[in-house]
């Protein structure tokens, strides 16, 4: 028996080979990003390592991102330095931001890391940074750099250094009168800007106070373990501290530096679900049709007295064995993902190597998806194997197709529920539980739908054959499409998921991005924008000082400028955190640039410890114009009085207050800016004056109106882009499952084929049957799935609308479109295979095959 | 013995399709065989002949050349006026949708169209309108009757070879090939199929070959070719089934004569 199914499974490689290939894409996404992300958590480990190679026990603040974090100070210092056990320690002080200017051209360096640190003028006492040349900053005017950065600012030592400095908020000059660098003769250890300063300047400058350090690191005397000093020093620790082994800080820091890659592991896992679920309808399908195929075979066995488990244990073993297959090949493309992956980060980011690591976890995980996915998918053609009665070995029987009505009952059961709660979700005013409503909604939809795409599946092939099957050839195209909805609608399946996911989030991304550019149409005021860029929660840390704007009003044309701070750090309102945080602005001001319609009390420029709110926060929190509230604002709470309420729009919503409130705010800085112009003033020239004013802050960009647009939609649109790689990788698959299916088709046909070359069709003719069935497979998949998908993202805009998130529902038809011919141009590739092998049959051949 | 084969080409304008020294080898070398040993044969336009001869004989192999199914090794054929040699498959595929018709042993219609578009396939496929005078008749003549909008999986295996005839018949080919077409029906429906051929032949002059080792079959034709050896070794004119099974009988002593 098992013979039996190893030799039938060799015949068949051919057939089997793109069931395989469908488990190696998914397998090869899934490992691939769980070795790169193993390989370059190996990487920061090692570079973290080398940072802390002599450093026993590192004493740093609990909380770093506070707004206020602890500090030693130099008495708490020198008490832990006393510690017995210490060989050496090496104070810290330094801050995140520190961004040097080249000398070139004045632009500010670009750097993933730019970092400022105190010295005291003495080497390293921990051997880490070394100088190469000059001396250590020992005046405020003075400072150090690492080679690396010299490099990138294009200075040498006795240059002038431009440095922007994150607490002062501006940037300063200063002279370079040493060149840094590492230990092992390294420019920098990944790619990282240094500038050191004068100890007492940066302790002032980043700690407004000299005699304060941020923490500390220290060597052991020989023969003290480190977990020893750390529990020595652990009982003299100030309270706001923690102390950790070298160890333990590397692992630490290399977990935070690995998140910020983790979105390439997802983005990887992501394709790996889609190939995994697309695949099973693959892998579905092509056994599905082998068992059809070799019924008489099967029930040969049968009658030679093989038991049903034993026909259904073939069908099985046979898919146990293409997995293992799949998934040993997956896992080897999935290694090599990884090292272009891994090649392409380090291209950009210094790291040292550590090699690629292929944990066994990664291995274990591999093979378990590609079996399970394998296994399932061939279990229902099993269980259709083993149902093959053995009478069927001496005649045809016919089997005829089971009855869509109890598939189509199951998916109406699905589909009709899921229909309503979209409804409710859409058009129900649920607040925030509209979403899980819809989602939960859409699922059931989605199923349903899957479950009734064999029932659509004729007469929507049928409607399109005869806008496409003009002819008699594409005429037993449409016919072949139609005949069997089942093995047609499974087919098409991939493509319906895929489609479905990419209609949704393009109709949901164009209406988002026609509401706004409604919006900003006409009526706003604001033709020029200052904005941050964010790498952190704002909370006036970053962005440009308001006293910048001064110069702006200054340029001709300029009518008025407003500064807006932002906090989202830490603020509640009635005792409710706001998670979206706070605006400071000029309310007045705001509403002569925006349209800010009150609907309570009065929208005007704001006293200290008022306020304005829009009207779905002030549904939230209950409050109403008059009304006074505590609000927390860095760590400080007032009362504030509520003056108005207003109606919230796609641009302005959100807790506003006066520009006095920006003294609680953690840093004085505005997070964006608006500049209106008087009638008539070109945006162009304008935006170039305020570039240059704005070019002392990095980070912070100005464009006009469509600009703002555009950057206030870009992450919609990266994340449109995202899914379109999704669709891609759905598409290529479901592509291979049509050349499946019309692979197996053509095999199951061989004797019509023959016929119709016989009576008189040509090859050409035979390419066009094959491609005109192939086509209609593809766009009865993407009409389903547009359908589906606009649906359902006009539901989920219907949604946001309701929370002033759009005011449009938009469908993107010019993409839809596109979505369409990709479908045609996939479908006419898809045929190309299989159509050749139609075409080269041998028509005798044919006519006489069994 | 009469001997009426010729040896030379045969030029006759009255010959639906004709083949001389046609040879057809398989394989080479050890594996070498040779289905066909220069076979010349015209067929007579409005006739209706049977090629007869034990399994081997090559007598299928002969129709699928004359039917430019299959291509000769050597010699010249011919269907009509149009020479099949050098025709490429474009010529071929042409040729069979205007000259030529088919009934096979296994039906082979289409399980996706009714019986009423499986018989205007091969004139759909031409592009053509069918004659609906000429349409009537024929489905008059295989007497379908209700079940013309039925597929073939809701019909009997006759009705389904009477649906094949229909088709053959529907685009009047120069000449139709019929391979074994009653050898998978029992003997009331095959004796309604050779009863439709022989009516097509007379009442509407339609050349049909047909191929069978069925003598009760072949006594419906006008004309008995039999095959042995990849050659054309005797010949009947108006045969009846005795007369065809006697000759049969001869053959075999005569085969079993020059084996011994």
């Amino acid at each position: 028996m098992i013979k039996a199914s190893l030799r039938g499974l060799l015949q068949r490689k051919l057939r089997l080979s793109l069931a395989v290939f469908a488990i190696v894409l998914s397998v090869a996404f899934l490992s691939g990003s769980l070795v790169l992300s193993d390989t370059l958590n190996a990487r920061f480990t090692a570079l973290f390592s080398t940072i802390n190679q002599n450093v026993s026990v590192v004493v740093q603040a609990k909380d770093p991102q506070a707004v206020e974090p602890a500090r030693l100070t130099d008495a708490q210092l020198r008490a832990l330095s006393e510690v017995d056990g210490v060989k050496a320690f090496s104070p810290d002080v330094s801050a995140q931001g520190v961004i040097p200017f080249r000398g070139t051209d004045g632009e500010p360096v670009s750097a993933d890391a730019a970092l400022g640190f105190g010295v005291d003028g003495k080497d390293d006492p921990l051997g880490l940074v070394e100088l190469r040349e000059g001396r250590w900053p020992t005046a405020e005017g003075e400072v150090a750099i690492t080679a690396h950065t010299a490099e990138l600012a294009k200075v040498k030592r006795g240059d002038q250094l431009k440095v922007y400095l994150p607490v002062l908020n501006e940037p300063r000059s200063f002279t370079v009168v040493g060149v840094a660098g590492y230990s092992g003769g390294r420019d920098s250890l990944a790619g990282e800007v240094v500038v050191m300063f004068q100890q007492a300047f940066a302790q002032q400058t980043f700690y407004g106070a000299t005699g304060l350090y941020g923490g500390a690191s220290f060597a052991a005397e020989d023969g003290v373990s480190d977990d020893v000093l750390k529990q020595r020093i652990v009982e003299q620790l100030p309270d706001g501290f923690k102390a950790l082994t070298g160890q333990e800080s590397s692992e630490e820091q290399s977990a935070q530096v690995g998140v910020l890659f983790d979105v390439f592991k997802y983005i990887l896992i992501g394709f790996a679900v889609v190939a995994g679920v697309v695949g099973v309808f693959l892998i579905f399908n092509t056994f599905n049709i082998i068992v059809a195929q070799r019924t008489r075979e099967l029930a040969l066995l049968r009658a030679l007295g093989a038991g049903w488990g034993q026909v259904a244990g073939s069908v099985l073993l046979e898919a146990l064995i293409v997995s293992l297959v799949g998934a040993t090949v997956g896992l080897a493309a999935g290694i090599g993902v990884a090292a272009a992956g891994e090649a392409a980060i380090t291209s950009e980011v210094a790291l040292p190597s550590a090699g690629l690591v292929v944990a066994p976890l990664t291995v274990i995980l591999a093979y378990l998806l590609g079996v399970v996915v394998t296994l399932v998918a061939a279990f229902v053609p099993a269980v259709r194997a083993s149902s093959v009665p053995p009478v069927a070995a001496m005649r045809d029987v016919v089997r005829p197709d089971k009855s869509l009505t109890a598939l189509s009952i199951v998916g109406a059961v699905f589909a009709l529920p899921g229909i309503g709660l979209v409804l409710l979700g859409a058009f129900a005013d649920l607040g925030g539980t509209a979403f899980l409503v819809l989602l939960g909604g859409a699922v059931l939809v989605f199923i349903g739908a899957l479950l009734l795409s064999p029932l659509l599946a004729r007469p929507i092939v049928r409607g399109l054959g005869a806008l496409i099957g003009r002819g008699s050839a594409g005429n037993l195209g449409v016919r072949n499409a139609a005949r069997n909805p089942r093995r047609t609608a499974v087919t098409a399946a991939a493509i319906i998921i895929g489609v479905t996911v990419i209609g949704m989030t393009a109709t949901v991304v164009q209406s988002f991005k026609t509401s706004l550019e409604d919006i900003m149409g006409e009526n706003i005021g604001v033709e020029v924008m200052i904005q941050a860029s964010v790498t952190a929660a704002p909370d006036g840390r970053q962005g440009f000082n308001p006293k910048a704007l001064e110069q702006v009003r200054a340029i001709p044309g300029v009518k008025e400028a407003a500064a807006w701070h932002f906090d989202a750090l830490g603020v509640s309102v009635a005792g409710q955190p706001q998670a979206f945080g706070i605006f400071a602005t000029d309310v007045g001001q705001a509403a002569r640039m925006f349209p800010i319609d009150a609907t309570d009390g009065t929208i005007r420029t704001l006293a200290a410890q008022e306020l304005v709110l829009d009207d779905n926060i002030a549904e939230t929190l209950k409050l109403k114009a008059g009304d006074r509230t505590p609000v927390a604002i860095g760590g400080v709470t007032r009362d504030y009085t509520v003056v108005g309420v207003y109606q919230a729009t796609p641009i302005i919503q959100g807790i506003l207050v006066g520009e006095a409130a920006v003294a609680d705010f953690p840093g004085p800085l505005a997070f964006q800016g608006f500049v209106s112009l008087n009638d008539g003033v070109d945006a162009a020239p304008v935006v170039e004056r305020i570039e240059t004013i704005m070019k002392d802050y990095p980070g912070v960009q100005v464009g006009d109106r469509q600009s703002y647009v555009d950057q206030a939609t870009a992450s919609y649109d990266f994340l449109l882009i995202a899914v379109q790689i999704l669709l891609l990788v759905a598409l290529v698959i479901a592509l291979l499952g049509i050349l499946n299916t019309l692979v197996l088709s053509i095999v199951e046909r061989t004797r019509e084929l023959g016929l119709v070359r016989a009576v008189g069709l040509s090859r050409s003719g035979l390419v066009w049957m094959v491609t005109v069935e192939s086509v209609l497979i593809t766009v009865f998949g993407v009409l389903l799935g547009l359908a589906l998908g606009v649906g359902l993202g006009a539901a989920f805009t219907k949604a946001l609308m309701t929370l002033e998130f759009a005011t449009v529902i938009a469908i993107p038809w010019l993409e839809l479109g596109q979505y369409l011919l990709a479908a045609v141009v996939a479908g006419v590739l898809a045929a190309v295979i299989p159509a050749r092998m139609a075409a080269r049959l041998n028509v005798l051949d044919a006519i006489s095959y069994e | 013995m009469t001997s009426p084969v010729t040896d030379t080409p045969v030029t006759g304008a009255g010959a639906a399709a004709r083949a001389a020294d046609l040879w057809k080898v398989y394989g080479s070398g050890e594996a070498q065989v040779i289905a066909l040993r220069g076979v010349s044969v015209e067929l007579e336009r409005g006739r209706f002949t049977a090629i007869m001869g034990p399994s081997g004989s090559g007598k299928s192999t002969l129709m699928h050349c004359m039917a430019g199914l299959d291509s000769a090794t050597r010699g010249q054929l011919a269907i009509g006026d149009t020479a099949l040699n050098g025709l490429g498959d474009a010529g071929l595929t042409r040729l069979r949708r205007e000259k030529v018709g088919f009934i096979f042993q296994q039906f082979n219609l289409l399980p996706t169209l009714t019986a009423e578009e499986n018989i205007l396939l091969p004139l759909a496929i031409a592009g053509r309108k069918p004659d609906p005078q000429w349409f009537k008749t024929v489905i008059d003549t295989v007497a379908l009757g209700d079940r013309l909008h039925h597929r073939p999986s809701q019909l009997s295996g006759g009705q389904q070879q009477r649906v094949a005839c229909a088709r053959a018949l529907v685009s009047q080919p120069e000449v139709i090939f019929a391979d074994e077409p009653t050898g998978n029906l029992d003997s009331r429906s095959g004796a309604e199929i050779l009863t439709f051929l022989r009516r097509s032949v007379t009442e509407h002059g339609q050349t049909i070959v047909m191929v069978t080792h069925d003598a009760n079959a072949a006594s419906y034709a006008d004309r008995v070719i039999f095959l042995a050896d990849g050659q054309i070794v005797d010949e009947l004119l108006e045969p009846t089934a005795d007369a065809v099974l006697d000759r049969i009988k001869r053959l075999d002593v005569v085969g079993t004569g020059a084996t011994e």
